[in-house]
C-alpha cells in the first residue's frame, strides 16, 4: 500500500502524495479497513466469522438462540452503526469541505453559519419538549420525530440565513458569514433557554446528546437519513468545478461561468441537508468537517473532484475508527463519540490554527 | 440456498422469529409480570440478572438475589459491592445495547429512568426479558417496586417481608412526624455549579425525602432541580440546609462551599450552623432504605424529637 | 465586438460611470488609461457581465451581457484581476488549468494538461508549474492568472461570427522589465489570433506601446479616446492627472513616451517652460 505512495519534492514543491486515482483507493481501503473493525468488535466478543451461520439461519428462517443473539449484534446494532457511522463521517466532512470552498477559508466550518446549531436547537427542542409543548409532533413522527426536527432546524437556520442576506440581491460571503454567527448564536441561546426550562431527566438526556454518539443506531434512522445521503451523493458532483472557481474568488469563479448566486444556495442547502441529518442521528460530533477535509487538502491537494468524495471516505473512515474506540474503552459501557472526536479533532485543530498564525499564508 | 441480500429483509425475518418466541406455549417455571410501562413480560430464567438504576440494585440484593447479579449501572452505588464485584454497563442514562447484550443477562431490570430511549427501544424488542421498573417517590412506590421485583427474580415471599419492613419503618416514621409541631423550613441542594446552588424543586425525589422527613420545602414553588441565584436564596430564607455527601471530600468541605455562597451565608440555616450531609442514593434513591434515610434526616432536622434510634435501621 | 452602450454606474449618490461608451473589436487591443479612481476597474467589470450598470448596457455581438449565462460568457471570454487571494494549496499549472474548467468545455485530462503548460510557457512559467502558488512572489502570481486567462482563451468555444474577448485588469503591475515584454508579447498574439483585448493599463508608456486605441477615463467620463499619439498629448493628460505631463517621441519612430512629473521637476527650469507653453484644448470625447 505504502509503496504506491510517493512523496512529492520538498521545500516549495507541491507534496502531492500520489495520483488522485492511488489515492482515493488508499482511502477506499481505510474505509473498508474500518468498516470491518466496525462489524467485527463489539463488547460481545461476536465476530465476523458468526456472518455464515447467521445468514444461513435467514435464509432459512430458524436458527438457535446462540444465532438468534449474533444476528442481533450484527445485523440489527452492529450493521445500522456502521452504515449510520459511515453516513455521519461522510457528510460532516464534506459539508466542512464544502463550507471552506465557499467562504475560502479552510478553517470555516457548517458550525460556523449556524447550520449545526439550528438543527440542535430543533432536536433539543424535540427532546426537552416530547412530552408537553411538542408531544403532537412527537406522536405524529414517532421515531423519526428527532430526526425530522433536525433537518428542519438545519434547513430553517440556512433559509433564514438565505432570505436574510438575499434581500440585498446579492450573497455577499462575508455577510453570510457574521449573519451566520448571529444565527447561530441566536439558536445557541435558545437551546439554553430551553434546557433551562426542561426537568431534570430531559437535561440529562440533552447533556448526553450534546456529547454525539452512534448508540442509538437503528435501522429506521438508517432509513430516515437514505434520502439526505442520496439527495447529497446525487449534488455533488455538479458543484465540484463552482467550487474550484470559488476558490480563487466570487469574481473569478463568475469569470469562469460559475453562477455564483445559485450555486452559493446550492451549497447553503446541500450543507443543511447533510448536517441537519448527520446531527439528527448522532448529536453534536464536532471537527470530522475541519480536520479530514484539511487532511486530504494536505495528501491530495485542493482540487474539489478529489476532495470531496476523498473526504466522505476518510470522514466515515474516521468516524468509523472513533466508533470503535468509543465502545470498546469502556467496555461494556460507551464513551461518547464526540468526546472521542474531541480527543483525536482538537489538537488537530490547534495545531492548523496555530501554523496560520504563525504567517503560513 | 436462498441468501436474503437486503437488511430490511433480515429485520423482517428476525421480527419474526421473535414474534413467533413469544407465540410458543410457556413452561410451568415462567413468570408473567406487568412492567411499569405496561408491556407483559414472560420470564423464563432468572438466573442472570442485569441491574440498572441503583435503587433496582438495592432491592435485588436486599431480596436477597445480589448472587444471581451479572451487572449493574454506575448509578449502582449500594451495596457498595454491586458495583465492585459485577460488570458495569456505564451510566443508565447513556446505555449501549451492545454492552447490555455482552453482559449475557437472562433478565433485565431497568428503572424506567434508564436510557437513551432508541437503546431501550432495541433491548425491549430482544429476547431477553426487560423489565422496567417504575420509579414513583412515595410509601406505594416504594412497595411497588419490590413487589414487582421480587415477582420477576423469583422471591416473593422475600419481597413481603421487605415490604412488610418498608411499611413498618413508614409507620415509625409517621408517628415520629405526627409529633412535629411546626415544620421545619428547609433546603435541598443538590450541588454548587459555577457559584450557584442547584436545588430540589417540586415533584423532585428531594422534596419527597423532606416532606417524609417532616420539613417544609422552601424551594416546592421551583419546578424539577435548578440553580437557584443568590437573592433568590435569601429570599427562601432555610432553617436547615441539606445537601449530598460526595464519594471524595470530606463533610466539611462540603459544608464550607456552601456557605461560601452569599445567599445563604445570611440564613438562618447558615447562623444556627443547621447544614445537614447525607449519602445521595440513600436519601434520594426510594430503594427499602428510604423510610430510615427519611428518618434519619428527622433525627438531624428535629434532635429533641428522634430519641436516641434515629438512622438506627438500615 | 464587445462594447458598452452609455453605462453609466453610480454608487451612494455619486457616479462612478457616467455615459460611457467603449468598443472591443476582433483582433484589436483597447487600453483604457486614466487617474486613480477615474472608473477604469469598473467599466472592466461592466463589460465582464460582472456588475450590472445603473444606466445604460454591455453588449456582446450586439446580445445584452444580462441575457447571457455564466457558462455562455465564460466560454467567449476570460478576464484577469488585479489580485487574486488564494488560501488553498493549488500549483501554478493546477490554478491555471483552472481557465479551461467552463462549464460546457470538457477537453480530456491529456488536453487540459497541454493547455496548462502551454499557457505557462507563454508567460514564462514552465519552471514553476508544480510550485505552490501560495509560494509565489507578487509579479508570479499576476503571471500565473494571466496563464489562466490565456488557457480559457484557447479552450473557447466561437463560432466564426462570434467575437472572444481576454479582459486585463492592469496585467502588468507587478512585472519586471522582461515579464512586462513578454506577457504584452502574449496579449498581442492573442488579438492577432482574432481576440478583442480590453485592458486596464496603468503604464502609460506600456500602454502605449500595446494598445491600438487608448481611452483615457477621468472621473468617470471619457475624455478621449483613438490611437495612442492622439490621447497621449500634453494638455490632455495635464488636466486628467492634475499634474504637469508631457509625451515625447521616440526617435525615429512614433512611439509616445511619458516620463514620470518627478523628472521634470528635478531638472529645472526648461522642463517647467515646457509645460506652461503647451496649452491644449480638450477634444469631445468620441464614442463608438
Amino acid at each position: 500500500m505504502t509503496a504506491a505512495v510517493t512523496m512529492g519534492g520538498p521545500g516549495h514543491h507541491a507534496a502531492r502524495m500520489g495520483s488522485a486515482g492511488q489515492l482515493m483507493a488508499v482511502a477506499a481501503l481505510a474505509l473498508a479497513l474500518a468498516a470491518f473493525l466496525s462489524l467485527s468488535i463489539g463488547s460481545t466478543g461476536i465476530t465476523l466469522s458468526a456472518l455464515p451461520r447467521v445468514i444461513g439461519s435467514l435464509a432459512s428462517g430458524h436458527g438457535d438462540a446462540a444465532t438468534a443473539r449474533e444476528q442481533l449484534v450484527l445485523i440489527d446494532i452492529r450493521l445500522p452503526r456502521l452504515l449510520l457511522g459511515a453516513f455521519v463521517g461522510a457528510a460532516l466532512a464534506v459539508a466542512g469541505a464544502m463550507m471552506q470552498g465557499m467562504f475560502r477559508n479552510p478553517l470555516a466550518d457548517p458550525g460556523l453559519i449556524g447550520v449545526s446549531s439550528g438543527a440542535a436547537l430543533a432536536a433539543v427542542a424535540t427532546i426537552a419538549l416530547g412530552n408537553s409543548l411538542a408531544a403532537p409532533w412527537t406522536r405524529a413522527f414517532g421515531v423519526y420525530a428527532l430526526p425530522v426536527s433536525a433537518f428542519c432546524g438545519g434547513f430553517a437556520a440556512t433559509a433564514a440565513l438565505v432570505l436574510l442576506v438575499a434581500r440585498q440581491g446579492q450573497l455577499a460571503t462575508s455577510t453570510l458569514l457574521l449573519a451566520g454567527i448571529a444565527l447561530g448564536a441566536f439558536a445557541t441561546a435558545l437551546t439554553g433557554l430551553i434546557a433551562f426550562a426542561s426537568d431534570d431527566r430531559e437535561l440529562r438526556d440533552l447533556t448526553l446528546w450534546m456529547l454525539g454518539s452512534l448508540s442509538g443506531a437503528s435501522w429506521p434512522k438508517v432509513l430516515a437519513v437514505a434520502p439526505f445521503a442520496l439527495i447529497v451523493a446525487f449534488v455533488l458532483p455538479s458543484l465540484t468545478r463552482a467550487l474550484n472557481g470559488l476558490l480563487l474568488g466570487e469574481a473569478e469563479a463568475f469569470h469562469l461561468g460559475v453562477d455564483v448566486e445559485r450555486v452559493k444556495r446550492l451549497i447553503a442547502l446541500t450543507t443543511a441537508a447533510a448536517v441537519g441529518a448527520a446531527v439528527a442521528v448522532a448529536g453534536v460530533v464536532g471537527f470530522v468537517g475541519i480536520v479530514v477535509p484539511h487532511l486530504v487538502r494536505i495528501i491530495a491537494g485542493p482540487d474539489h473532484r478529489v476532495v470531496l468524495p476523498m473526504s466522505a471516505l476518510l470522514g466515515a473512515a474516521l468516524v468509523l475508527g472513533a466508533d470503535v474506540v468509543a465502545r470498546m474503552a469502556l467496555r461494556p459501557a460507551e464513551l461518547p463519540l464526540g468526546v472521542v472526536m474531541a480527543i483525536v479533532g482538537a489538537p488537530i485543530f490547534l495545531h492548523m490554527v496555530v501554523r496560520r498564525g504563525m504567517g503560513g499564508s | 440456498m436462498r441468501l436474503s441480500k437486503s437488511p430490511l429483509v433480515s429485520v423482517c425475518l428476525l421480527a419474526l422469529a421473535l414474534a413467533s418466541s413469544v407465540g410458543t406455549p410457556a413452561a410451568a417455571a415462567d413468570v408473567v409480570v406487568t412492567d411499569a410501562g405496561g408491556r407483559v413480560v414472560r420470564i423464563a430464567d432468572a438466573t442472570r440478572i442485569l441491574a440498572i438504576g441503583g435503587d433496582v440494585t438495592e432491592i435485588v440484593y436486599a431480596l436477597g438475589a445480589g448472587a444471581r447479579v451479572v451487572g449493574v449501572d454506575t448509578t449502582s452505588q449500594f451495596p457498595p459491592q454491586a458495583l465492585k464485584e459485577k460488570k458495569s454497563v456505564g451510566y443508565m442514562r447513556a446505555l449501549s445495547s451492545e454492552g447490555v447484550i455482552s453482559v449475557d443477562a437472562t433478565l433485565i431490570l431497568a428503572s424506567e429512568r434508564s436510557g437513551p430511549p432508541e437503546v431501550v427501544k432495541t433491548l425491549k424488542a430482544t429476547s431477553v426479558p426487560y423489565v422496567e421498573i417504575p420509579d414513583q417517590h412515595s410509601a406505594a412506590g416504594i412497595a411497588a417496586k419490590v413487589r414487582l421485583i421480587a415477582r420477576a427474580v423469583g422471591t416473593e415471599a422475600e419481597g413481603e417481608r421487605v415490604v412488610a419492613q418498608v411499611e413498618a419503618d413508614f409507620k415509625l416514621l409517621a408517628e415520629r412526624t405526627a409529633r412535629i409541631k411546626k415544620p421545619l423550613r428547609a433546603l435541598f441542594v443538590l450541588a454548587v455549579q459555577n457559584g450557584r446552588a442547584v436545588v430540589g424543586g417540586q415533584a423532585t425525589s428531594a422534596d419527597a425525602i423532606l416532606r417524609l422527613a417532616g420539613a417544609e420545602n422552601v424551594a416546592a414553588a421551583v419546578n424539577g432541580f435548578r440553580p437557584l441565584p443568590d437573592e433568590a436564596l435569601v429570599e427562601l430564607a432555610p432553617e436547615a440546609v441539606i445537601t449530598m455527601r460526595r464519594s471524595s471530600g470530606s463533610d466539611a468541605h462540603d459544608t464550607t462551599q456552601l456557605l461560601a455562597l452569599k445567599g445563604l451565608a445570611s440564613t438562618p440555616a447558615a447562623a444556627n450552623k443547621r447544614i445537614v450531609t447525607m449519602d445521595g442514593l440513600y436519601l434520594l434513591g426510594f430503594g427499602p432504605r428510604a423510610p430510615a434515610a427519611a428518618r434519619e434526616l428527622m433525627g438531624q432536622l428535629y434532635p429533641d424529637l428522634a430519641g436516641g434510634d434515629a438512622g438506627a435501621t438500615r | 465586438m464587445l462594447e458598452a452602450r452609455h453605462v453609466s454606474v453610480t454608487a451612494g449618490g455619486n457616479f462612478l460611470l457616467k455615459g460611457v461608451g467603449v468598443a472591443a473589436r476582433p483582433g484589436r487591443i483597447v487600453a483604457l488609461i486614466g487617474p486613480n479612481g477615474a472608473g477604469k476597474s469598473t467599466l472592466l467589470r461592466v463589460l465582464s457581465g460582472e456588475l450590472m450598470p445603473t444606466h445604460g448596457g454591455a453588449l456582446l455581438d450586439g446580445r445584452p451581457l444580462a441575457a447571457f449565462s455564466a457558462a455562455e460568457l465564460a466560454r467567449r471570454r476570460a478576464v484577469v484581476p488585479q489580485a487574486s487571494a488564494l488560501a488553498f494549496p493549488f500549483t501554478v499549472l493546477e490554478v491555471a488549468m483552472l481557465g479551461i474548467t467552463v462549464p460546457g468545455l470538457s477537453p480530456t485530462t491529456s488536453a487540459a494538461r497541454a493547455a496548462g503548460i502551454e499557457a505557462l510557457a507563454a508567460v514564462g512559467l514552465s519552471a514553476l508549474a508544480d510550485r505552490l502558488y501560495v509560494h509565489l512572489s507578487g509579479g508570479e502570481r499576476q503571471r500565473t492568472h494571466i496563464a489562466r486567462a490565456l488557457c480559457q482563451i484557447a479552450a473557447s468555444a466561437v463560432r466564426a461570427d462570434q467575437t472572444r474577448c481576454l479582459l486585463l485588469d492592469e496585467p502588468t503591475s507587478n512585472l519586471d522589465l522582461a515579464h512586462q515584454g513578454l506577457v504584452l508579447e502574449a496579449v498581442r498574439r492573442q488579438a492577432s489570433g482574432g481576440t478583442a483585448v480590453l485592458a486596464v493599463m496603468h503604464d502609460l508608456n506600456l500602454a502605449a506601446a500595446l494598445a491600438d486605441e487608448l481611452v483615457l477615463l477621468v472621473g468617470g467620463e471619457i475624455k478621449a479616446s483613438g490611437p495612442p499619439r492622439q490621447v497621449l498629448r500634453d494638455g490632455l493628460l495635464s488636466a486628467a492627472y492634475g499634474c504637469p505631463v508631457s509625451p515625447n517621441r521616440t526617435p525615429g519612430g512614433d512611439r509616445p513616451f511619458v516620463l514620470p512629473p518627478a523628472v521634470f521637476f528635478a531638472q529645472p527650469a526648461p522642463a517647467i517652460r515646457l509645460v506652461a507653453d503647451a496649452p491644449d484644448p480638450l477634444p469631445a470625447a468620441t464614442t463608438a
